[in-house]
């Protein structure tokens, strides 16, 4: 069963004249009118029960397309059904399922942690006695319960975001979107937060987040979808987008005595060699084969391994990789 | 794959009265939130004050026009004060995308910012006239009624006023202030403050002659408009607010998307 359809997405945010041909970074998505091309036809699916990441680099599109899921934007082109309603035709309804936590976004400071909570709660209509149930066992779960009646501005930045995500998951959603959950956020603050997006996943509420860690995405999601200058350049379990760049492994060798650059290079299992402080790092595409064929060249040159260390792909090294080929082939 | 559906109805959100109470509850943040912030004492009070002494001093008011006055001055720059600062500032702290993905449309908020500019408006208007009533009670015969229908009318026409200002900045309360100074002076300046309604054209572009007609007939004396002139002025005061609530419906759905940057 699908939570979340996305057909045919698009987002053109129009210029105020004056900044048309400026503004940072703007430059690339830029088309002829001067319109920034935020969100370029994109498609895809979340499954309900699913923990769905949206990755990309900074100006991306993934704020703006959130942003039209919880209904703060109209889509330029394409449509988002929520549970089968649209998302900007039936913002009001969509919204009274959806839980939101915006990038960046802040409590009302001269509330109190508690305060926020009722004031949420009440505009979800839940009744005043179920809003003071579910306050109390959020705040505890959140570890907040203390400082319940301490005005926000108080709240460091980790607080501040477990009681965003409180305020979420006041009205019970049924999906809830998290823009960079975890971004800027002490350890402790971190953890919980994630503890918490894997435990409500579990009891069937969706989550579709995005974020910029890859330890995030790769810990959390059962599906990333890598968007980069507003288009979905692959989607994917964190597993196989691991896999797509497994043929950019590598062996980090350092020796004791000169060994030159371009005996390394000639060896067949070898694709690339590149100088690193005190040694080379090899890029290789089997790691069996060419350690064994290292030794090898080892023995026969009387070389001596100070030490080695083979380099796994990060997930974050998939993300880096996949952006360049999609950027190349655009 | 199917999806799973939410029956509209079930949800029974969007109807009007769901939405109207749900302004209720936007208008008792506002009124928390923001009754005591500088852009907000700053106009609403500070400058009834400041304006009601450059005013009057060294001029010779009749105590009826001195009340009406007065509570003209106070009621406009009150009611107009929460309003504009509440969409600017919201952006500014980042509240704002908050809000507006909880189950309400755009149009709650700004009717949420009505009542509580209402409120906040009536209730300082509410101190010119106890003021009045207890000094110069012997001067002028009060008919109670008439002045609060003058300031209901005048509160959410005023209130409705206050939404338009809030258009041009998107996240800079600052910005707010010195636009709304830069309307409501002059505004304050064509109305017949502490004197009696002229013939002078200009008079009557401005909404708050309306009011001070009323309040005048609710302090004993006659309407310029003739016998039913008060029901004239209400009726003008409430075209003035539901216009204004039209306007500022319109043109905050065009300004709503830059107010969401980076
Ligand atoms: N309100 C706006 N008006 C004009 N352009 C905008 C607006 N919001 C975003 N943009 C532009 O649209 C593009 C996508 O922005 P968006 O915020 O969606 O990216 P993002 O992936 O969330 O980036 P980040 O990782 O920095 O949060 C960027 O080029 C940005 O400058
Ligand atoms: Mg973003």
């Amino acid at each position: 069963m699908n939570a979340i359809v996305v057909e045919n997405l698009s987002k053109q945010y129009t210029l105020p004249k004056r900044s048309k041909g400026g503004g940072m970074g703007t430059k690339k998505t830029q088309n002829t009118q001067g319109n920034v091309q935020a969100v370029d036809s994109i498609g895809f699916k979340v499954k309900k029960g699913e923990i769905f990441g949206f990755l990309g680099p900074n100006g991306a599109g993934k704020t703006t397309t959130i942003r039209m899921m919880t209904g703060v934007l109209k889509p330029t082109a394409g449509k988002i059904k929520i549970f089968g309603l649209d998302a900007w035709k039936n913002q009001i309804a969509v919204k009274q399922v959806i839980g939101n936590v915006p990038e960046m976004a802040n409590t009302y400071l001269s509330f109190s942690g508690w305060q926020n909570l009722m004031f949420i709660g009440e505009l979800y209509g839940v009744s005043k006695e179920e809003r003071i149930k579910r306050a109390e066992n959020l705040l505890k779960r959140f570890d907040l319960y203390e400082k319940r009646d301490v005005k926000t501005k108080k709240y460091s930045k980790g607080m501040q975001q477990r009681l965003l995500l409180c305020m979420a998951l006041m009205s019970n959603p049924k999906i809830l979107f998290l823009d960079e959950p975890t971004s800027g956020l002490d350890v402790q603050s971190a953890k919980i937060i994630k503890q918490i997006i894997r435990e409500y996943n579990e009891r069937g509420v969706t989550i579709f987040l995005t974020t910029h860690d890859m330890e995030v995405a790769n810990e959390l999601c059962h599906r990333i979808a890598i968007i980069n200058h507003g288009k979905i350049i692959s989607l994917d379990t964190p597993d196989n987008i691991k896999r797509l760049i497994q043929e950019h492994q590598a062996i980090d060798i350092y020796f004791t005595n000169g060994v030159k650059r371009q005996d390394i290079e000639k060896l067949p299992t070898v694709k690339e060699v590149q100088e690193i402080k005190n040694g080379f790092r090899v890029i290789i595409e089997n790691i069996h084969d060419s350690i064994c064929e290292l030794v090898e060249f080892i023995k026969e040159s009387n070389a001596t391994i100070k030490n080695l260390n083979t380099h796994e792909p990060k997930l974050e090294e998939a993300f880096l990789k996949i952006i360049e080929r999609g950027s190349k082939n655009e | 794959m199917s999806e799973e559906m939410i029956p509209l109805e079930k949800t029974r959100t969007s109807t009007f009265t769901t939405q109207m109470k749900r302004s209720f509850i936007i208008a008792k943040k506002d009124l928390k939130i923001y009754y005591n912030k500088p852009p907000v004492l700053i106009q609403g009070i500070f400058f009834p004050i400041i304006l009601f002494i450059a005013m009057t001093v060294g001029r010779n008011v009749q105590p009826l026009y001195l009340i009406s006055g007065l509570m003209a001055m106070t009621i406009f720059l009150t009611s107009t004060s929460i309003g504009p600062i509440v969409f600017p500032w919201e952006s500014m702290r980042r509240t704002f995308e908050r809000l507006i993905t909880c189950p309400i449309s755009i149009k709650t908020i700004l009717l949420g910012s009505v009542w509580s500019s209402f409120i906040y408006g009536i209730l300082f208007s509410l101190i010119p006239l106890i003021l009045g009533m207890i000094f110069l009670s012997m001067e002028l015969t009060i008919s109670l009624a008439i002045v609060i229908l003058g300031i209901i009318m005048a509160g959410f026409a005023f209130a409705c006023f206050g939404l338009i200002l809030s258009v041009p900045s998107t996240d800079t309360p600052g910005n707010t202030m010195i636009f709304t100074i830069l309307i409501k002076f002059p505004l304050i300046f064509i109305s017949p403050l502490f004197m009696a309604i002229s013939s002078s054209p200009l008079a009557f572009i401005s909404p708050l002659t309306y009011f001070i007609d009323i309040v005048n007939v609710g302090l004993g004396d006659i309407s310029v408009f003739g016998s039913f002139g008060i029901l004239l002025d209400a009726g003008i005061l409430l075209a003035f607010g539901f216009g204004f609530l039209y306007l500022s419906f319109a043109l905050h759905g065009k300004t709503l998307e830059k107010r969401f940057r980076g």
